[in-house]
């Protein structure tokens, strides 16, 4: 069954359509890559995912049940929101760590304040994240010790501290020079095992083809191409996916 | 009147100047904080009440609201609350200054509730989109996010322009004189007046000098020690 559901999600900016139906629908454990040029919609959805942006229309549905209904005015309320949103994880282009945390303490924060178990519990298990993602020497440094590329690992080990049953990845390496984009882009490559789905907004072509399952190809705030990697990559069928894809893969 | 002597005498008039800043600093600096979220309110007549409340108190001279707050409640509604307060508190021969000592208090208090509230949302309003919406996606309400995360980032920021602030506060004490208030300088004028003495009207300088030397070192401890994390 799937784990996710998104039927129809439109949203304006003033008079700016920005997502114009988007419809599709993603199994457990999969990894779903969205691809398309800036401006396409691509962060807006992720937005909606999260609910850090209201669509204006259409339903969004995590292992069958409803969690948004634009028709539906309950499902706007805030404590509705925020239980809605620990369905989802999101880690940012630019990170966004709490500064005047540690590495430790940005992870247990929001597991702590929402006393998702025992302080030993949530302590060890903090640590195992840090240490999945390679940085449990810098466990006691602050953000601002740290690289970009250090920094956008404890964000997806602050994500994970919540158990978020799909975790979204917005442009996660956008910020990080070349060289840094790789120790990111390892560390979501391991993280795909099992039954973490994951969502990733991205420009890294070589990085959608290797580790996802599936891929979405936005323009214009609809979906021009959705499959698997073979069939988006290899064999696209719309006009835009074929340009897009000729100009990513252009020889500079 | 020997020096030792001269000093004992402005130092009871530094107790006043003393008072009204501690008084002033305790009730304002928390009272800026719901003028704050009024001038940041999505409720715009709220908004706006308190944004026109704050550009008054700003866009007037503090001595002027020290009169305004002296002298409107006799004047206007024939309410004589400082005269007789000043009565009430009075022992001996000579009339006490308590009630415009409060009369004193509340214009500060006003003034720089609404300089701090400015201070205030400078603050707030300079924490990035960023730092909430983190927040909101781990599942944290607004309270958690503002306590938790925002309050303290606010705090480092704010802490060089309210320095500035409570620096200047303590020589703005002064302005009490117009409505003779028995502080430092006003005790100073009497000895001028009283004994030909002009020479402590400057050397009340030091007194102020002093207590800013004192402010500057620890406000700049609060500084160092917040100064812990970049944001």
């Amino acid at each position: 069954m799937a784990v996710l559901e998104v039927n129809n999600i439109q949203k304006h900016f003033g008079k700016t359509e920005v997502l114009k139906g988007i419809t599709f629908s993603l199994e457990r454990g999969q990894v779903l890559a969205i691809i398309g040029s800036s401006g396409s919609g691509k962060t807006t959805l992720l937005r909606c995912l999260n609910f850090l942006e209201t669509p204006d229309e259409g339903t969004i549905s995590v292992d069958g049940k409803t969690l948004f209904d634009a028709a539906d005015h309950k499902s706007l309320s805030d404590e509705v929101i925020r239980q809605n949103r620990l369905h989802f994880g999101l880690v940012f282009q630019n990170f966004n760590l709490f500064p005047q945390y540690t590495v430790l303490q940005n992870v247990t924060l929001a597991p702590s304040l929402l006393k998702t178990g025992t302080a030993e519990e949530i302590q060890s298990k903090a640590l195992s994240l840090i240490e999945k993602v390679g940085l449990i020497e810098k466990k006691e440094s602050y953000p601002c010790q740290l690289s970009g590329g250090q920094q956008q690992r404890v964000a997806i080990a602050r994500a994970l501290a919540m158990n978020p049953e799909i975790l979204c990845f917005d442009e996660p390496t956008s910020a990080l020079d070349p060289e840094l984009t790789g120790e990111v882009l390892k560390v979501i490559k391991a993280l795909k095992s099992g039954d973490s789905t994951m969502i990733v907004v991205t420009h890294e072509m070589e990085f959608a083809k290797n580790v996802a399952d599936k891929v979405i190809f936005m323009a214009d705030g609809v979906i021009e191409e959705f499959g698997t990697p073979e069939e988006v990559f290899d064999n696209p069928q719309s006009p835009k996916t074929k340009a897009f894809l000729a100009k990513s893969f252009e020889e500079i | 009147m020997t020096f030792l002597e001269v000093t004992s005498f402005l130092f009871d008039g530094f107790k006043i100047s003393l008072l009204i800043f501690a008084v002033t600093l305790l009730c304002g600096a928390p009272l800026g904080l719901p003028i704050a979220f009024c001038s940041m309110s999505r409720f715009k007549p709220l908004r706006a009440v308190s944004r026109i409340i704050v550009w008054i108190v700003r866009g007037i001279p503090l001595m002027l609201q020290i009169f305004i707050i002296y002298y409107v409640p006799s004047l206007v509604f024939e309410w004589e609350i400082w005269k007789n307060l000043d009565l009430a508190f009075t022992t001996g021969r000579e009339l006490s200054f308590a009630g415009r000592v409060f009369a004193v208090m509340i214009a500060f208090i006003l003034n720089y509730a609404c300089y701090f509230s400015e201070i205030y949302r400078g603050g707030i309003e300079s924490i990035s989109k960023g730092q909430y919406e983190a927040g909101y996606v781990l599942g944290l309400n607004k309270s958690q996010v503002f306590r938790k995360i925002v309050l303290k980032q606010v705090i480092q920021r704010i802490v060089p322009p309210m320095s500035n602030e409570i620096i200047t506060l303590i020589k703005d004490t002064a302005l009490a004189n117009c409505i003779m208030v028995g502080e430092i300088i006003y005790k100073a004028n009497i000895l001028a007046a009283e004994d030909a003495l002009i020479w402590p009207l400057f050397f009340s300088g030091a007194f102020y000098l002093l207590f800013v030397g004192l402010l500057t070192i620890v406000l700049g401890k609060i500084e160092k020690k917040l100064s812990y994390f970049r944001s």
